[in-house]
């Protein structure tokens, strides 16, 4: 089941340059292994060394949140958008 | 990194305009380019110490990046204030920044002093030194 995953500019050295790649994939947990297969070193910029997302990384199945969906047990179907996006925050 | 005079300016009237809270925004421009063609201001979503403190939810992120990408744009980087504080990035903006996914984008920081005078500068985040390194600020 193909997957359309949007890479955000900070990881693309990771993907030849490309904003989008495609992979087959049937939940979150087998899409980040899918992407690692093809672009080495993304799952570790994902995941932590325990294998759980990063706090400040998000991923979205068509806009919608992971967490509030079934985390990484998410199920993913042919055509689903999957967006990775930074948590950005700070302070003085 | 570039910014037109008119990006530069809605940045700097909302960091005063939001005074004494920190506020925060994205910058929109060209895949790759150092160019910015427009700042975006973006809902503060931190809620405990709004003085000190900024965060952009991921929900707002994904809409923005959705909406840029129907222009044919993309977030090229962030900015925020610091009110009363020094125009440079914070230990808690490194640390942020070295835990997520920032290597190579830039981030402008707007000191706000008094709620009157404003100095923005620019910044890159790079993995490899797991720091902020000061860039310059075009301004078209």
């Amino acid at each position: 089941m193909a997957i359309r995953v949007q890479i955000p500019a900070p990881l693309r050295s990771l993907t030849g340059g490309a904003g989008e790649v495609e992979v087959e994939a049937s939940s979150i947990t087998g899409l980040i292994e899918a992407l690692d297969a093809k672009h080495k070193g993304l799952k570790d910029r994902l995941c932590d060394p325990s294998g759980e997302l990063r706090s400040y990384v998000r991923l979205f199945v068509n806009e919608e949140d992971i967490r509030f969906l079934n985390d990484a047990q998410t199920a993913l179907k042919a055509g689903d958008t999957v967006a990775i996006v930074p948590a950005i925050a700070g302070g003085s | 990194m570039r910014l037109p005079k008119s990006a530069v300016e809605a940045m700097l009237a909302h960091a005063r305009e939001g005074y004494p809270f920190e506020v925060c925004g994205v910058f929109l421009g060209g895949s790759g380019s150092a160019r910015v063609e427009a700042a975006k201001p973006v809902v503060n979503r931190e809620t405990e110490s709004p003085r000190v403190r900024y965060q952009i939810a991921p929900e707002d992120l994904i809409r923005i990046q959705r909406e840029a990408r129907e222009q044919g744009l993309e977030i090229l980087g962030y900015y925020h204030s610091h009110p009363d504080h020094p125009a440079r990035p914070s230990e808690t903006d490194r640390r942020v920044a070295a835990g997520g996914l920032s290597d190579g984008v830039y981030h402008v920081v707007v000191g706000v002093e008094k709620g009157e005078r404003a100095l923005p500068t620019a910044w890159v985040f790079r993995d490899a030194t797991q720091a902020f390194e000061e860039e310059p600020l075009e301004v078209e």
